[in-house]
């Protein structure tokens, strides 16, 4: 089992914390003290202090400056800062993977994982930072070149989650590094320690390389004094922010309001769909990951398989066995033999038992689970059977996404056709997977009448996305893109350019205006 | 009166929590996605249509219920 002392004393974590900061310089502040608890005991982890309007100003002015200076760095030489990163973190991997663990819950293999999807992307940023590119284009006019080109943006609000309290920074923050842009981090006020401890494992790579202090900002402070005030800020052209369809509604009006750009990571309610023609063993190993992974609280956890009716009592018994050995798994993620850890607080506790009493309500049927576990091991009170429920798509808690271990069994009948209409008939459009070896519903769950989500998977779940393609999703997850392919184009302003190197003045389109 | 209309959700989630389950079950929901939803209890209120009457008697049960 991990030393959590140890892992606290190495991170830097001591029992009260400064909440802002701006690269290497840490402030004191005058707000508010509040505690970090764990989910695994409910007890309290470290004090954070958070910050005020004052600082939050303080910290956009050095933002503002330092960018001034951010963007005149060459692209392959803000790689080079952030490559540096990306080995403080390997040295890290651990420690902070261990911390992860023990502020959100997630299991230790997860939580080095997260840490991993850190390094993976600097590693993506450090290759983006020789290949920020734009196009030559042929100009109708002579002795005149057309061309574009990408420039660094400014400030990148950035508002996380509690489920991946430092991945989604890392997502952001090392794209908008190499763009030019500079960061202000605001951290969900549940994970607060996890962003101070990586905000200190890069200050060491920051003062090597004299980056300039406001680069990269974290500001922990609570929606009351970065809240509304900080997504209507006119100083922040580009506003990521990853949480609910309810809070991304209203930061698209805020920010929409003043015609600023937006990246959305909001809600899924995501499907595997599992036909006649599957693989079943497989299609059961790699769902069950997707329901009871992260404790059903990934924006991609599967929410709903859809079963066809020849097959649905084969997948329902093979999934209940996989449950019952999981059953036995379940306790403090620190341990390495746990494979499902505690939810996050009471209150999801409190949602997972809302969702299991509406689905019975509106005439579903629990198949497996839904207890809330009590004893030794369990004294939080965080700790939930995962639950099987069969469904039926329209019922009303089916279409709303339910961030804990609840996973909707669906059945249908006849072809493809069919499953893909349930598939997207939700609000939320993210991920989704199709289990087939038949090539025909395969091509079609991925074609134009398929899928309609951001990510469409064959063969392997809706959970578990590489850093390497654009993460995102579609109708109310927001329609964001961010991590990899040409994500980092949204961090960037990009420039139509027209030069002429002649001595005439033809205009476009042929138009004479003689003076 | 401890609870206002002007509270945020994410100061009555924290200091209040079985806010959680009273107004879920008005329909108003709190928590999503794990975290809480940003902006003023008066503001989730009006979303889901109730009127200023109707936000008023919230407030008071709310207080009722903090001070049991």
């Amino acid at each position: 089992m991990v030393n959590i002392k140890e892992v606290l004393n190495k991170l830097g974590i001591t029992d009260i914390n400064q909440g802002v900061s701006t690269g290497a310089d840490w402030f004191d502040t005058n707000g508010k003290l509040t505690s970090s608890i764990s989910p695994i005991d409910g007890k309290e982890i470290a004090k954070v202090k958070n910050g005020t309007l004052d600082d939050y100003e303080m910290v956009m002015k050095k933002a503002q400056s330092a960018f001034k200076e951010w963007r005149l760095v060459p692209a392959p030489i803000r790689g080079e800062v952030v490559r540096q990163i990306g080995l403080e973190l390997r040295k890290y991997k651990e420690e902070l993977g261990a911390l992860v663990t023990l502020e959100m819950g997630k299991i230790y293999q997860e939580g080095m994982g997260e840490v991993q999807e850190m390094i993976d992307i600097c590693d993506f940023a450090v290759g983006q930072s020789r290949l920020i590119n734009g196009s030559s284009l042929q100009s109708e006019r002579p002795q005149h070149r057309l061309f574009e080109q990408y420039q660094p943006l400014g400030i990148v609000g950035i508002v996380t989650s509690y489920n991946f309290p430092v991945a989604v920074w890392a997502w952001n923050t090392a794209l908008a590094a190499i763009a030019g842009d500079v960061v202000v981090w605001k951290p969900s006020s549940k994970t607060p320690l996890t962003a101070i401890a990586t905000q200190k494992i890069i200050s060491d790579v920051l003062k090597r390389n004299n980056v300039p202090e406001g680069v990269f900002n974290l500001v922990i402070a609570k929606s009351s004094v970065m809240g509304d005030n900080f997504l209507s800020d006119n100083r922040i052209p580009l506003m990521s922010v990853t949480g609910s369809t309810a809070v991304g509604k209203r930061v698209g009006g805020i920010v929409g309001k003043r015609l600023g750009k937006t990246i959305l990571e909001l809600g899924g309610n995501n499907a595997v769909i599992i036909t006649p023609k599957a693989d079943i063993q497989m299609a059961v190993m790699s769902t069950v990951f997707g329901t009871v992974g992260t404790a059903g609280q990934r924006c991609t956890s599967t929410r709903r398989v859809i079963i066809h009716e020849d097959v649905y009592d084969q997948v329902r018994d093979k999934f209940i066995a996989a449950y019952k050995g999981i059953r036995n798994k379940i306790g403090n993620p620190l341990d390495e033999n746990t494979l499902v850890g505690p939810v996050i607080d009471a209150n999801s506790v409190a949602l997972f038992k809302n969702a299991i009493e509406k689905v019975q309500e509106e005439g579903g049927k629990i198949l497996f689970g839904g207890e809330v576990l009590e004893g030794e091991g369990f004294e939080s009170g965080n700790y939930v059977v995962p639950c099987i429920a069969e469904a039926e798509n329209h019922y009303k808690i089916v279409q709303d996404e339910t961030f804990a271990p609840i996973v909707y069994f669906i059945k249908y009948s006849g072809d493809i056709n069919n499953a893909i209409a349930i598939n997207n008939d939700v609000p939320q459009g993210l991920s989704s997977a199709c289990f087939t070896l038949d090539v025909r519903e395969a091509e079609t769950f991925v074609s134009a009448v398929g899928s309609d989500c951001g990510i469409a998977n064959v063969n392997l779940g809706t959970s578990g996305a590489e850093i390497g393609g654009a993460f995102g999703g579609e109708k109310d997850t927001g329609g964001g893109r961010e991590s990899g392919s040409d994500a980092w184009k949204i961090y960037m302003r990009r420039q139509t350019n027209t030069v002429n190197f002649g001595s005439e003045l033809p205009l476009a389109q042929g138009i004479k205006f003689d003076i | 009166m401890a609870i206002e209309k002007d509270i945020t959700i994410e100061d009555l989630v924290e200091e209040y929590p079985f806010s959680v389950k009273y107004l879920a079950d008005k329909n108003i929901k709190c928590i999503a996605c794990g975290e809480p939803i940003w902006g003023t209890l008066e503001e989730a209120c009006k979303e889901k249509n109730f009127s200023d009457k109707e936000i008023s008697e919230i407030v008071n049960e709310l207080n009722k219920l903090a001070n049991k």
